[in-house]
């Protein structure tokens, strides 16, 4: 489970951040307030526009960057008291995590699965069964600059999943990918899910939002501005699809400013 | 922590398994200075050569009878060489066509067969071009060393006790005058060299791969995967920085070995010519082996927390080259000081390894001095780990 209190993420800009975002002040919240609850068994995606916060809140949760405000519980260990504790529940995966370019894709899935401290037996079964599923025994003694962008991302997804986490957290899960390779990412996540797990994920992709996601958050201007299954988001925003409902509350926020 | 295990295995896989890495690091460096050194003294050794089996060109003037014979027989090899006038030989000995000209008064052997009491003294003038190496040897071999033997000559000939005259020679008959420790010559010379070798080839040959440990990772995107590892910081630290330890630890090994095996060739003699020996003893093997851990890890340590600041390889590239020049110049200040170290020099870091490096091969170094400067050493790279575990929590500093 995951639980979201009242989470504010600032950051301070230095000056050719600044500079860059026009702006003179040296603070930005890119999350505000924001509180929610994923919980196991469900695919929960965080809907938003570029920029809205949804990696940044992904990371808050992923213990790479603090808080300034507010409480994650990840099953149960807050994650700036026990950051260890939750790093061992999760797996985080986003486009630009990458693994070193001269190891072999073997190398890194062993690597990585002696340091979440996973008995021998039991990861060679789950490089088994990874390797298999996506596909990547073909070049798993490939070193990872060699492999292309799909190949690369495919063994990044496995090797992230090594130690079996009960939570995967997933920054844009099919970005940068071909429609049969994200195709089978969003297959492995709903096995994923059906397996028990929680899956948190973050997308501008309404289709994708709507084929997978079991509720979904819309994030807008760092603010959770709408949560709830497909059916009930069309229902409360009176739309016919993801996008007019998505556009509606952009409109409803833009109006309010 | 487990952790440490698995990171610096990783760091070290990067390097044992790249061969081109496994060369640049430990083979590269120990060639480079090998060569450059007999190099040095090849040449060096050559040009002496060279001029010690060059014949003298040689300008006489009013030379008397009898000069010339004696000059033979002395065992010089020379040439003489006619001239007209003074202009002409100046010039010959300007542009090295001539070595010496000795210049005789007129009628020279009268004056010192007629000589009485209250006469004028002879003289003789020699000209030589100190620019030019010949002329300068034959002006040493010939105008200070022959003509003395020339003096002698022609004085006895005037007493007839010599030995009356002589009161006394220095050193004419006593091989043995050299008086020295053989081992502790060459734990001198040696000294001399080590803090050299220690911190140019030790800090440089960890420099490049301390800064790809850190920040290629940051620029490479691979950190983030290690920041979400159920493992500390502080073992992602420790595992890098001992990686770092282990790589240029390994290369001083390969560095001193290969130093006191190649000593002579880069000193350009054996060590029997050179009236050196280096025979280290148990005990100063260990000391010098505890300071090379010891320095190891506070260089790691060093560059690693001046990479933690840095974005990209080349980043830490320029941050590290103002590190260096000053580890450059508290490491090798020793080869150009003399004397007995003061205590307190034992207190600043770096400098006091090399002193205490140079102690142990002189033999000079005493216990309490060591165990100082071992001790300085490892809290100051304990105190920078401590500071880089601080860094990598930092998420400005991460930059993720
Ligand atoms: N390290 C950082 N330092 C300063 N500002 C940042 C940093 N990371 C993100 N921001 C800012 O915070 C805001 C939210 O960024 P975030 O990356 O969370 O958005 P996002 O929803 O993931 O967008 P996208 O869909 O483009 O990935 C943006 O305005 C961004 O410029
Ligand atoms: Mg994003």
């Amino acid at each position: 489970m995951i639980e979201i209190r009242d989470l504010t993420k600032v950051y301070k800009l230095n000056k050719k951040q600044m500079k860059e975002s026009r702006t003179t002040n040296p603070r930005k919240t890119a999350v505000d307030h924001l509180s929610l609850t994923a919980r196991p068994g469900e695919i929960y995606g965080l809907l938003g526009p570029n920029g809205a916060g949804k990696t940044t809140t992904l990371r808050c949760i992923s213990t790479i960057i603090r808080p300034t405000q507010g409480e994650i519980y990840v099953s149960g260990h807050e994650v700036q008291k026990e950051p260890e504790k939750v790093r061992e529940k999760i797996g985080f995966l986003t486009g630009d995590i990458k693994l070193d370019p001269q190891f072999s894709v073997d190398y890194m899935f062993e690597f990585f699965g002696r340091l979440h401290q996973i008995p021998e037996e039991k990861l060679r079964a789950r490089k088994e069964e990874l390797f298999t599923y996506f596909g990547i025994k073909d070049f798993a003694h490939k070193k990872m600059k060699e492999l292309s962008t799909g190949m690369g991302q495919k063994a990044a997804i496995a090797v992230c999943l090594a130690h079996d986490p009960d939570i995967i957290i997933f920054d844009e899960p099919t970005n940068g990918l071909d429609v049969i390779t994200a195709r089978s990412v969003t297959d492995y996540l709903k096995k994923l899910r059906t397996e028990g797990k929680l899956v948190i994920i973050s997308t501008h992709i309404m289709s994708e939002a709507e084929k997978i996601c079991d509720r979904i958050g819309i994030v807008i201007g760092g603010h959770k501005v709408m949560e709830g299954r497909l059916d009930e988001i069309l229902q409360e925003t009176g739309s016919e699809d993801l996008e007019d409902a998505f556009f509606e509350l952009y409109r409803q926020t833009q109006g309010e400013e | 922590m487990s952790g440490i295990r698995q990171i610096c295995g990783k760091e070290l896989a990067r390097v044992f398994y790249d061969k081109k890495m496994l060369f640049s690091v430990f083979v590269l460096p120990v060639v480079i200075m090998i060569a450059v050194m007999s190099l040095v003294n090849t040449l060096g050794r050559k040009q002496e050569e060279d001029v010690e089996s060059h014949r003298a060109v040689l300008c006489l003037e009013n030379a008397p009878d009898g000069f010339e014979e004696l000059l033979k027989s002395s065992g010089i090899s020379y040439t003489i060489k006619p001239f007209s006038d003074e202009g002409e030989v100046q010039t010959m000995l300007l542009e090295g066509e001539a070595d010496l000209w000795i210049a005789f008064p007129e009628a020279f052997a009268q004056m010192v067969q007629e000589y009485r009491q209250g006469d004028a003294v002879p003289q003789i003038k020699t000209y030589y071009n100190p620019s030019e190496d010949y002329s300068r040897e034959a002006y040493n071999t010939i105008s200070t060393g022959f003509l003395e033997l020339y003096r002698q000559r022609l004085l006895a000939e005037r007493v007839d006790d010599m030995a009356g005259l002589t009161v006394f020679t220095v050193n004419s008959d006593n091989p043995e005058m050299m008086i020295q420790d053989d081992a502790k010559a060459g734990g001198k010379l040696m000294g001399m060299m080590l803090p050299y070798f220690v911190t140019i080839l030790l800090f440089a040959g960890a420099m490049g791969i301390g800064t790809d440990m850190v920040a290629g990772e940051k620029e490479r995107g691979t950190m983030a995967s290690l920041l979400v590892s159920p493992i500390p910081r502080s073992a992602i630290v420790l595992g890098k920085v001992f990686a770092l330890m282990i790589i240029s630890g390994i290369s001083s090994v390969i560095y001193v070995a290969a130093m006191v095996v190649f000593m002579p060739q880069m000193l350009g003699g054996s060590s029997e010519e050179l009236g050196i020996s280096l025979v280290l003893s148990p005990s100063q093997i260990g000391m010098l082996a505890a300071l090379l851990v010891a320095i190891a890890f506070l260089y790691s340590a060093i560059i690693v927390l001046v990479s933690v600041f840095a974005k990209t390889v080349k980043e830490a590239g320029s941050y590290i080259t103002p590190v260096y020049m000053l580890v450059l110049v508290l490491g090798i200040t020793t080869m150009f000081t003399n004397g007995t170290p003061k205590e307190w020099y034992y207190i600043i870091p770096i400098y006091n390894t090399s002193l205490a490096l140079q102690g142990i091969l002189t033999q000079e170094v005493t216990g309490g001095q060591f165990i100082l400067t071992l001790g300085v050493t490892l809290v100051l790279g304990a105190a920078m780990v401590i500071g880089i575990a601080k860094a990598f929590e930092s998420e400005k500093v991460m930059a993720i």
